[in-house]
């Protein structure tokens, strides 16, 4: 199983880098609200009871996240368009692992992610923020980043199976990224949120994914909050993947 | 090779896709499936190669239950789907090189295969361009390539040449016999070229709605149609032909008429004896024949025979609208069988004919450049024959057409019988 998850994750990744415009193109809407929510809400961090200095060194996890969300929700497309392809047939009449298949596509692209939040946050600290530097630190990020990264790929695929058309897969990606995204306290300091989104957050892995970079990136770091973080964010990886690997076991009809 | 016995599988919307199938293909020769589309061919093979499930059934292929050892299927099968599966974005060899690792070959060995069905399949020049780069023939012989890497025994082609102009199709053909020939492989081929059945297959069974309709080498299946078929090409198909058609399907002595594009066929127990009085018949009837033609029954003819009598099957065919609109206006057995479509508009049934006139003639186009293809138009229903095969005089078919009454009818010298109505432009 692990081999052919290494093959057919080489394929995948040999296909991104013959196109790296593509990749290059989904880091755009990232940076971009990177700069724009950088300067749009930069005097909220002189309100009372605001965490950090400036508010991008509050913004940076919140970007990196939302890099994350944008590049691996969308990784159920291709995987549509694979299955019309052919290519997922052509897989299923070989011997070849089941788990393999949804596995090498959600690495695949929890890697991509991975590979475009370092680009993001390089960005972030060539426009001045002061978020460490310790290749430790990013090292603890990435991993967050890499889980949730899984997560989302996971979801992504496992309702292209479901649904087995573009246009809901595409509504779907836009309702489990953009709602969440607000939800959690990746653009507001949890304070200053109203208490029934705080519930929300409670049970929202954007939100622990969000809180545990943050935790390693901004300030003082705070081991227990990203412990948590990582053991919610494992818990979820690892859910949506095994219901993604038994979705796509179902297919054969 | 395959045994396949009472296979039936129901979609989840409820359509019989295969009912109790049987099927019996033998290690070494190649076997064609051949049926319209929708008759279950693609099914089969999917079922056969382990990607859908059945219903109820046996399915052992190359000597492994495909429900309990799907494994083991999957090891000894190659597949070539309809729809190609490689990857455009990679090379031919790196298609050929994950293919081999999917079936967990080692390494030394898929570079000593990939040289090896490179050399085989001419594709040695290409093999490090991207696929996207290749021609629809090139990208055939790769996928059937990366079906070959594992050296299975038993290879599956749906719809091998779908899609491909005339000369990558000859061009495959050979390669589909070589591989039997050479490799020794066994070939399973569904299709619905008539003629890419009759010259690759040694065994050929015809399948429309879920089940066999007969299996046999193609001249044995030939040889179900008794007697010769006699081909009438018109200049045009009118109000006329059909008439003369409607004229010939009703005596005892033709067994059977179909129309493909403008000819008409005829079968008949003895075309030599028949041509002449068939002849008559038309000139009376102040039709041109452009040419005729006698031979032994056709795989098209097979074909029609055995799938023609489930029409409402084979829809992509308008042909049986054609004769249903003529029916319509016409009356007697006709209007009975066709009541419906008598009520309808005379204005909509007349488009309507026009229309499948034109889709005919397109039909007949394709088929000068292609080859062989599904008939456009069905079988009629052959009339009930009454002690049959005396042969008729003009006078005896004069006086037939007269008691038809409602029926078609053409000018005739001081007949006065009102014709079809003309189609209107």
């Amino acid at each position: 199983m692990l081999a052919d998850t290494w093959y057919l994750f080489g394929k995948y990744m040999r296909i991104t880098i013959r196109m790296p415009w593509w990749s290059l193109f989904t880091l755009l809407q990232p940076l971009i609200w990177l700069v724009i929510f950088g300067q749009l809400f930069k005097n909220m961090s002189q309100l009372p009871g605001f965490p950090t200095g400036s508010y991008v060194d509050f913004f940076v996890p919140g970007v990196l996240i939302m890099t994350v969300l944008f590049g691996s929700s969308w990784s159920g497309v291709s995987l549509l368009r694979e299955i019309t392809a052919g290519a997922v047939d052509k897989m299923l009449v070989a011997p070849v692992s089941r788990v393999a298949i949804v596995l090498s596509r959600v690495l695949h692209s929890a890697v991509q992610v991975l590979v475009q939040t370092l680009i993001i946050l390089a960005v972030a600290l060539g426009l001045g923020a002061a978020t460490s530097v310790n290749p430790v630190y990013i090292a603890m990020a990435m991993l967050i980043i890499f889980l949730l990264g899984v997560g989302f790929a996971a979801l992504s695929n496992g309702f292209a199976i479901l649904l087995q058309r573009e246009e809901p897969l595409v509504m779907i990606g836009n309702l489990m990224t953009l709602p969440l995204m607000f939800f959690s306290t990746a653009l507001m300091p949890k304070n200053f949120m109203p208490d029934w989104i705080h519930y929300v957050a409670l049970v929202n892995p954007i939100n622990y994914a969000v809180e545990a970079v943050r935790a390693v990136l901004v300030g003082t770091p705070d081991f227990a909050l990203y412990s948590k973080g990582l053991l919610v964010l494992a818990i979820f990886a690892a859910a949506t993947l095994a219901w993604a690997v038994n979705a796509f076991n179902s297919l054969r009809d | 090779m395959i045994q396949v016995s009472s296979l039936t599988k129901i979609f989840s919307s409820g359509t019989k896709a295969l009912d109790e199938l049987d099927l019996n293909v033998k290690d070494g020769e190649i076997f064609a499936l051949l049926g319209p589309n929708g008759a279950g061919k693609t099914t089969t093979i999917r079922i056969l190669s382990t990607l859908s499930g059945f219903d109820s059934g046996q399915v052992i292929v190359a000597g492994h239950d495909v429900d309990r050892n799907p494994e083991k299927v999957r090891e000894a099968i190659g597949v070539v789907a309809q729809q190609t599966g490689i990857d455009y974005f990679l090379t031919g060899r790196e298609n050929l090189v994950l293919q081999g690792h999917m079936y967990r070959m080692k390494k030394t060995d898929i570079q000593a295969r990939v040289k090896e069905l490179a050399h085989y399949f001419e594709l040695e020049d290409s093999l490090d361009r991207l696929v996207a780069t290749y021609s629809g023939g090139m990208r055939r012989k790769l996928d059937i390539a990366t079906a070959l890497i594992h050296r299975p025994t038993l290879v599956f082609l749906d719809e091998p040449t779908l899609g491909l102009d005339i000369k990558s199709r000859k061009n495959l053909w050979t390669y589909v016999e070589k591989m039997n020939r050479e490799l020794g492989l066994t070939i399973l081929l569904t299709t619905h070229y008539l003629e890419e059945a009759d010259k690759l297959a040694q065994r050929v069974a015809i399948i429309n709605a879920g089940k066999i309709r007969i299996t046999g080498t193609p001249d044995e299946l030939k040889n179900t149609i008794h007697g010769d078929a006699v081909v009438l090409s018109f200049e045009q198909q009118d109000h006329a032909t059909a008439a003369f058609a409607y004229t010939m399907k009703s005596e005892p002595e033709i067994k059977d008429t179909l129309w493909q594009g403008n000819k008409l066929h005829l079968y008949v127990a003895n075309g030599a004896e028949s041509i002449p009085k068939i002849a008559l018949v038309a000139s009376q009837q102040g039709l041109t024949i452009k040419s005729l033609a006698l031979s032994r029954p056709t795989l098209d003819d097979v074909f029609l025979k055995y799938t023609g009598s489930s029409l409402t099957e084979a829809k992509e065919d308008t042909g049986d609208e054609w004769w249903k609109q003529w029916a319509g206006k016409g009356g007697g057995n006709w209007n009975k069988k066709w009541a419906n479509d008598a009520e309808e508009s005379t204005g909509e049934a007349e488009t309507t004919v026009q229309e499948t006139q034109q889709h005919m003639t397109t039909t007949n186009d394709s088929e000068k450049d292609e080859g062989a293809q599904p008939p456009a138009t069905p079988t009629t229903d052959t009339p009930a024959k009454s002690g049959g095969g005396s042969p008729w005089s003009p006078a005896e078919m004069e006086a037939w057409w007269k008691q038809q009454g409602g029926q078609p009818q053409w000018p005739t010298e001081g007949g006065g019988a009102t014709p079809p109505p003309e189609k209107k432009d």
